[in-house]
């Protein structure tokens, strides 16, 4: 069975309605989105206006009217409340247009056409990165006179982005349902729609070839064409297959007729007695039996053309070689010998006698005229063949000097078996098979008169483009990537670190081992002298600090380096910010003391029985109290400022340990060892890791966790944006944090891991999980700002100084 | 003129007709019904003309022509095919065989054929061609026609040469001027009309016909033959 449908023309009516259905759905999305996009822009930034409007009102509220000017006390609620947006950097001022900058950044952008209200303003303007502002006054009354106090609050943009992509992906994830609802009912709909057409399939499928009769069903509407157009096309084949069964009926008539001639002829050349009659006979019978091979080739070749007609074998070729060849091969045979033959293409350049045909057709119909000239003209006859085009098409023409067909006979001269002349031994099929090339090729027919006298037959092609054959190059580039193979190039990444040498070491030499490719250079430096280090434009790989408040601070100011690490996933949430700092030990702030002067038992269990229990020992405590000194230790000022978060106790705390002439220390080990040795008797907010790794040590000191709350400390550590090795250093980062690295941390060096290494048993550690609900740990983010603010750290340190110096 | 002809035909019928006719008018034939066995035969034997049917049992016909030709047989080969239609690779000036008919064909036809292949044969292979009163020698470039010298210039003696190496096929006026002339020289198309002009009318009263077809080209054929 031949394919019913060309494959170019193939497509599925449900999928193309339903595929334009989606283009719809998909277009109607697309510009909700861009309104979702927007509207969720809206809603996030109303969500979080609020936090930037509820830090204004709390630090204007602190704002003050002091000698010289307006003063604040920056409250901590503001920095918790921006840290709401946890990844967000944070940026503030607190100004007067009088009097200047109080405190905060000074160079704050602020569009030059917005005055100062007591309502907050939102603007967005870039600071770096881009930021979106508050910006809000106060009026309050100074010895000067009444004057404008504003406090102007920026916070990146990053909370506000993940909560538009939020809000716009839950919004479309719900559309996408609704219009994938949707196309299962557009499916549905196509699929009763269809239905009509499906029956007329059954309809057809299940006919036998046989049964020509019209396809009875109710059709709709739209498709009463389609219902139409088959019914017509199963008359018209009906009508034809009469036609056919006709001519084969013609066909076996004329063969049969013809053979029976034949035959006759033989049979009497046989049976006759007289060579003469003989002879006569027998040229009859060659003549007749001439004229069945003459009749059988036309009936095979109109089989052919006509076959080759029904199956789709045209394609584009030139006309003018196909009959110049088949010309040339006909002047082969010896009946051409006196023919005058001409053929004249010169009005058609090559390339413009592209026609979509079939050569081999072709070839047929114009043997077939030259045939039919040589046939019925003259000896001598001149054939005369054309090419040219005549308007859009390509004409081939065939002239002959012969005796012509008259005018009233040309219209049936193409009908099958109209021979026009008895004598010449016409088949009559010659023209029905130049018709039906004709047909085939979509071309026209016409007989007229030739100019030598002759019949002038011409076929007109449509023709197709022929010039315009466009080629189509097509470039493949190759993209060559280059290869760098990693690890063979030796790497030196630079560590500025406020940490021990021989705390850090041992982490440092086991990555090393691992990484024979990178090598580590180390530099020591106290919390306060790097931050401001950094500060100043010093390019390390890795910065570490136990200052979580400064290495915050370094954060914000937005130098530091996106790392996305999956060990970063395995810690805790307040020991990492804005996946840029990462926090990897855990260091409670514990008290130390001389254990040949108390026992445990002795010592205070919370904080607010520390105060009383110092004024108690007033007197074998003088001056052998210890704490970090606020203005040189980083770490002192962290744990002081964060106690002082915790409750007014600290203050009172303060305030005794400053009437017990207490003394201040550089660093830890200082500390512990003045302990150790009892120069002082007990040291408070000592780094827990240090103090225990010693004690462990020195059976002299004791460490004491208090039961209400213990803060806890993490180092941590970020790659700066402008480092020169970012990769390696990632990597070492990754090792700090991974398990092995904590592993390393815990058994190798005196620090304690963030991670809870199993498997480890130590005095330090059992000491660790006893007190495991007391520990308060310090959290990365802006809340850590308050205390950097410059006047609460000046007004802050004053007050310390006046408690502890005062006494000196 | 006795040709020496093969004919490879398995239908004993059709066979025995050609080889009867064949032989009727004096020539010598030979008949081989199986492909193999005709190939072998060819490997060792000289015929003037071959008459090669394409079906055949062992060896399809066009296979006995390609070894034929790759051996550097270069025997005239007429194709006899019940297809009407026929690959043009086979048939042509370059290709394999020098001519081919449909069957059924007309007998006179197919011996007007032959005599066209051998005439062309002996033209080429031989020095000496000779029809009716013409009589050209290759070597020595001279044609005489009814005992007398022809007075023939040398493109003439070319043309003429490469008539007869193609007589009974169309060579347009492209391929002649190709043949006429070499590369450098550029050709023009009205030198090669007046050189067969002035050939055809010093060969006028021999059996060779120069026919021109307007368009298409030139034949050259002898009349005495038909």
């Amino acid at each position: 069975m031949l394919p019913m449908t060309s494959k170019t023309r193939s497509y599925s009516l449900q999928r193309r309605l339903l595929s334009l259905m989606a283009l719809g759905f998909m277009a109607l999305l697309l510009i909700i989105s861009l309104l979702l996009w927007n509207y969720a822009r809206g809603a996030a930034n109303r969500t979080y206006d609020l936090l930037l409007a509820g830090a204004a009102l709390a630090v204007l509220e602190r704002v003050s009217p002091g000698p010289n000017g307006p003063s604040i006390d920056l409250p901590s609620s503001a920095m918790e409340i921006l840290a709401l947006a946890p990844d967000d950097r944070v940026v503030y001022r607190v100004f007067s247009p009088d009097t200047g900058v109080i405190t905060g950044t000074t160079d704050l952008p602020v569009p030059s056409d917005m005055a100062l209200q007591a309502t907050p303003v939102f603007f967005d303007a870039p600071y770096g990165d881009p930021f979106r502002f508050v910006l809000q006054g106060r009026q309050m009354n100074s010895p000067d006179g009444r004057l404008w106090v504003a406090v102007q609050i920026g916070q990146t943009l990053e909370a506000r982005h993940a909560q538009q992509l939020s809000l716009f992906l839950n919004g479309m994830t719900g559309l996408a349902g609704i219009s994938l609802i949707g196309l299962g009912f557009v499916w549905l709909a196509i699929q009763r729609a269809l239905s009509p057409l499906r029956q007329i399939e059954a309809d057809l499928s299940a006919r036998s070839p046989g049964d020509l009769t019209p396809v009875e069903a109710a059709s709709p509407s739209e498709i009463s064409g389609l219902f139409d157009a088959i019914n017509g096309f199963i008359v018209r084949l009906d009508r034809n297959l009469k036609l056919t069964e006709g001519f084969i009926a013609d066909v076996a008539h004329q063969i049969r007729t013809s053979l029976s001639a034949l035959h006759g002829h033989l049979s009497l050349a046989v049976d006759s007695k007289d060579p003469k009659k003989m002879h006569a006979r027998l040229v009859r019978a060659e003549l007749q039996a001439e004229r069945t091979v003459r009749l059988t080739n036309q009936l095979l070749a109109n089989a052919m053309v006509i076959h080759r007609s029904d199956r789709a074998t045209l394609k584009p070729i030139a006309l003018k070689p196909v009959v110049r060849d088949t010309v040339a091969e006909m002047l082969r045979d010896s009946r051409m010998r006196k023919i005058i033959v001409t053929f004249d293409a010169d009005q058609v350049a090559d390339g413009e006698d592209i026609v979509i045909a079939d050569a081999l057709s072709i070839r047929e119909a114009l043997r077939n005229l030259i045939d039919n000239a040589i046939r019925h003209g003259p000896p001598d006859n001149t054939i005369d063949i054309t090419l040219g085009i005549e308007d859009d098409a390509l004409a081939l023409k065939v002239e002959d000097a012969g005796p012509g067909i008259p005018e009233a006979d040309r219209a049936r001269a193409t009908e099958r078996f109209t021979s026009m002349r008895q004598d010449t031994a016409g088949s009559g099929l010659g023209l029905a098979i130049v018709q039906a090339v004709v047909d085939g090729h979509h071309a026209k027919l016409r007989f007229g008169t030739a100019r030598k006298g002759g019949l002038s037959v011409m076929i007109a092609f449509p023709r197709a483009i022929g010039r315009a054959a466009t080629s189509l190059f097509i470039i493949i580039a190759l993209a060559l990537g280059l290869v760098v193979p990693d690890g063979a190039v030796a790497q030196t990444i630079t560590i500025f670190s406020a940490t021990d040498t021989p705390a850090m070491a041992p982490v440092i030499a086991e990555f090393e081992a691992r990484n024979p490719s990178v090598t580590i250079v180390y530099e020591e430096y106290q919390t306060v002298a790097l931050h401001k280090a950094m500060l100043a434009g010093a390019a390390p790989d890795v910065v570490i600090s136990s200052a979580m408040n400064l290495q915050v601070d370094l954060v914000n100011r937005g130098i530091a380096r996106r790392l996305d690490m999956p060990e970063a996933e395995a810690l805790p949430e307040w020991s990492t910010w804005r996946s840029e700092l990462f926090g990897f030990t855990f260091e409670p702030a514990v008290i130390i003391y001389n254990s040949e002067l108390f026992t445990p038992e002795y010592l205070p269990k919370e904080h607010r029985e520390l105060a009383n229990f110092i004024r108690d020992n007033a007197i074998t405590l003088e001056g052998r109290i210890g704490i970090y000194d606020l203005r040189g230790s980083g770490i002192g000022y962290l744990f002081a400022t964060q106690d002082a978060e915790q409750g007014m106790q600290s203050q009172r705390i303060t305030e005794i340990l400053g009437q017990s002439g207490v003394r201040t220390f550089c660093c830890t080990s200082d500390m512990v060892a003045a302990t150790a040795s009892g120069e002082i008797s007990l040291a408070i907010n000592v780094i827990g890791s240090y103090a225990m790794s010693l004690a462990a040590q020195d059976p002299r000191v004791g460490v004491h966790f208090l039961s209400d709350y213990n803060l806890v400390m993490a180092r941590s550590a970020f790659i700066p944006k402008i480092a020169p090795n970012p990769a390696a250093a990632e990597l070492f980062v990754r090792f700090l944090i991974s398990e092995d690295g904590q592993h390393v941390v815990a058994t190798q060096s005196q620090l304690i891991p963030i991670l809870e290494v199993a498997e480890i048993e130590s005095w330090a550690f059992s000491q660790l999980r006893a007190q495991k609900g007391s520990f308060l740990p310090i959290r990365l983010g802006p809340g850590l700002l308050t205390y950097l603010d410059n006047l609460k750290k000046s007004n802050f340190l004053e007050g310390w100084d006046a408690s502890v110096r005062r006494s000196r | 003129m006795t040709m020496r002809i093969l004919l490879i035909e398995d239908n004993e019928e059709l066979a025995g007709t050609i080889v009867d006719r064949l032989r009727a008018e004096g020539h010598c034939v030979d008949r081989e019904s199986d492909g193999n066995e005709a190939n072998d035969l060819l490997r060792h034997s000289l015929f003037d003309i071959i008459l090669l049917d394409v079906n055949l049992p062992g060896k399809s016909g066009y296979e006995i022509l390609r070894s034929l030709r790759a051996r550097g047989d270069a025997t005239p080969v007429l194709i006899l095919t019940a297809r009407s239609q026929i690959d043009e690779r086979v048939v042509g000036l370059d290709a394999g065989a020098d001519d081919y008919m449909v069957k059924p064909f007309d007998f006179r036809e197919l011996l007007a054929r032959c005599r066209v292949l051998a005439r062309r044969r002996s033209g080429t292979a031989s020095n000496i061609f000779v029809a009716g009163g013409l009589s050209f020698d290759r070597a020595a470039k001279r044609a005489i026609v009814a005992g007398k010298d022809v007075d023939l210039r040398a493109r003439e003696v070319q043309l003429l040469e490469i008539l007869i190496d193609n007589l009974g096929r169309m060579l347009t006026k492209e391929e002649v001027a190709d043949k006429l002339y070499s590369f450098d020289e550029s050709p023009s198309m009205n030198a090669v009309e007046q050189i067969v002009t002035r050939l055809r009318r010093k060969l006028h009263d021999t059996p060779l016909v120069i026919k021109t077809a307007r368009g298409l080209g030139y034949m050259a054929y002898v009349a005495d033959d038909e």
